[in-house]
């Protein structure tokens, strides 16, 4: 009588999406780094939670991956190639996530 | 007393329990990104409430579930009475608030079930309720979804670190989660939207089907949907400040990648059981989310304790808030009066709740920090402080 099919259909849909977006934004964000373009993102707020950022220390972070990007070993090109692979990732992330929410939606296809 | 004016009665009761639900929950999604600075407390909030709203219209599967199947309701089952309801929704509602008030983690969800099932045992008998449907739609997703929610965001965590991370000690950039973060919690919430709201529309459309107004295994109606979804935004959004201040404290030691791989996959586990059906609790997945995502990174351990402590109010909170919904549906059953005492009753807790949580504001601070499940679950892994070689880059 329990429908255990459901059950699973529900744990590796999860598992697959929730997988697939994670992976394809950690690739994008992975090679934002290797093309030297590191994001530096400031908390909004610095929150107990937050142990280790503080204001200085999130200045110091931003010179820090400036430095390291002047010393990086990549051609022109190939930071250019990477840098369009990461946004091609976040692309690709953008559009499982709408293709998500799409199939939820039972207005949208019947 | 007047059919009519206890279906009104119902309706008023059931939009107030969505609006404490809302109240309780906006940290299942906000709390991740606020504990790690994605987003500032009061956007976060905001954005939460306008996603609550948004995805109350976009499927209605899980209130199916509760209007159509749960309580026989019709021809060839049992009557299932208004007063029956209004008896479940005043129990949900009662035990709600008690554990709000007393820091207990509890599930609007489970409460909400468990009260509606103690009315109708002690309204209609121990056959009016389907416990095959019980099980299958209720009781094993409750067990079963913290789980899979936990081993989802493992996976994530686990996936977000070994992609992002570096060998050669350059930036690994894994600040960037943080902009990821802002969409995923509001995926969260869009999600909660789907379950949550749908849960009391189911309850109003259960009402209007047992007074007749609508008939057996009918749709929730447009009205009923749009007075769900705001009553829920509304709850959503002034029951933030609360939740934001608790937070001050709450969740220790988040990371944007590992907030942004719980979220992800606390959305996924919620929209696709509300695409099934299944009426899960959303705080629980999130707990289930933040601990999964909690044992994903490096050098962490389980404070069982912690852990067994959650547990336990998972498990109390189905079978307490039906002995209060069974107890107000017993007093119902002396008519029109019974009615009445359980309507003073249920006032005078709810006013006499919000009094004290008022009085207590600041002294009860500690009491109030059990409240936020999310964050408590946070407290379940213990992260083994690892001094790493390069300490500036573990900053992000």
């Amino acid at each position: 009588m329990i429908d255990w099919i459901a059950f699973v259909a529900v744990a590796v849909a999860a598992l697959a999406s929730a997988c697939v977006v994670v992976s394809l934004y950690a690739l994008g964000l992975r090679m934002l780094s290797t093309a030297g373009k590191a994001p530096h993102v400031t908390p909004a707020e610095f929150t107990d939670a937050i142990t280790i950022v503080t204001p200085t220390e999130a200045a110091a972070e931003a010179k820090r991956i400036k430095k390291a990007a002047a010393r990086s070993p990549l051609t022109p090109l190939q930071k250019r190639l990477a840098l369009v692979v990461a946004y091609t990732c976040f692309v690709l992330c953008a559009l499982v996530v709408l293709f998500g929410i799409y199939l939820i939606i039972p207005a949208l296809h019947g | 007393m007047d059919l009519t004016l206890i279906v009104v009665l119902v309706i008023a009761l059931a939009l107030f329990f969505d609006f404490t639900n809302g109240f309780h929950d906006t940290a299942n999604a906000m709390a991740t990104p606020i504990a790690t600075g994605a987003m500032r407390p009061k956007i976060a909030v905001a954005l939460a409430a306008a996603l609550n709203l948004v995805g109350a219209f976009l499927s209605t599967e899980v209130a199916k579930t509760i209007s159509g199947g749960l309580i026989k309701e019709g021809s060839g089952g049992v009557q299932i009475t208004p007063t029956m309801i209004l008896a479940g929704l005043i129990g949900a509602i009662i035990w709600n608030l008690v554990t709000w008030l007393f820091g207990l983690p509890s599930s609007s969800s489970h409460a909400l079930f468990g009260g509606l099932i103690g009315a109708a045992i002690v309204g209609a008998g121990v056959s009016s309720v389907d416990y095959i449907v019980l099980l299958d739609k209720v009781i094993l997703p409750a067990l079963l979804s913290p789980v899979i929610a936990g081993l989802v965001a493992f996976c994530a965590t686990r996936l977000a670190y070994a992609i992002t991370r570096r060998y050669d000690n350059l930036p690994d950039g894994r600040a960037g989660f943080r902009y990821a973060q802002i969409f995923s919690s509001s995926l969260v919430a869009l999600a909660h939207g789907t379950n949550d709201a749908q849960k009391t529309m189911g309850v109003i459309t259960l009402v209007l089907i047992s007074a007749g107004v609508l008939g057996p295994n009918a749709n929730p109606p447009v009205l009923v949907i749009t007075a769900c979804a705001l009553a829920i935004a509304i709850g959503t959004y002034t029951g933030g400040w609360r939740i934001i201040r608790t937070l001050g404290k709450g969740l220790t030691d988040v990371k944007p990648a590992q907030g942004f791989a719980a979220e992800t996959a606390t959305a996924a586990t919620i929209l696709a059981s509300s695409h099934l059906g299944f009426a899960l609790s959303t705080t629980q997945v999130a707990s289930g989310s933040v601990i999964g995502s909690g044992l994903g990174r490096r050098g962490s351990s389980v404070r069982w304790g912690t852990a067994g402590r959650i547990g336990l109010g998972w498990l109390m909170t189905l079978p307490a808030s039906a002995i209060v919904g069974a107890i107000t549906a017993f007093i119902a059953l002396l008519g029109t009066v019974g009615v009445v005492i359980d309507l003073i009753i249920a006032v005078g807790v709810i006013v006499a709740i919000f009094a004290i949580s008022k009085h207590n504001n600041v002294d009860a601070r500690n009491a109030l920090e059990g409240v936020n499940e999310v964050a408590e679950s946070g407290r379940v892994v213990k992260i083994r402080k690892v001094k790493p070689k390069n300490a500036k880059r573990r900053a992000a």
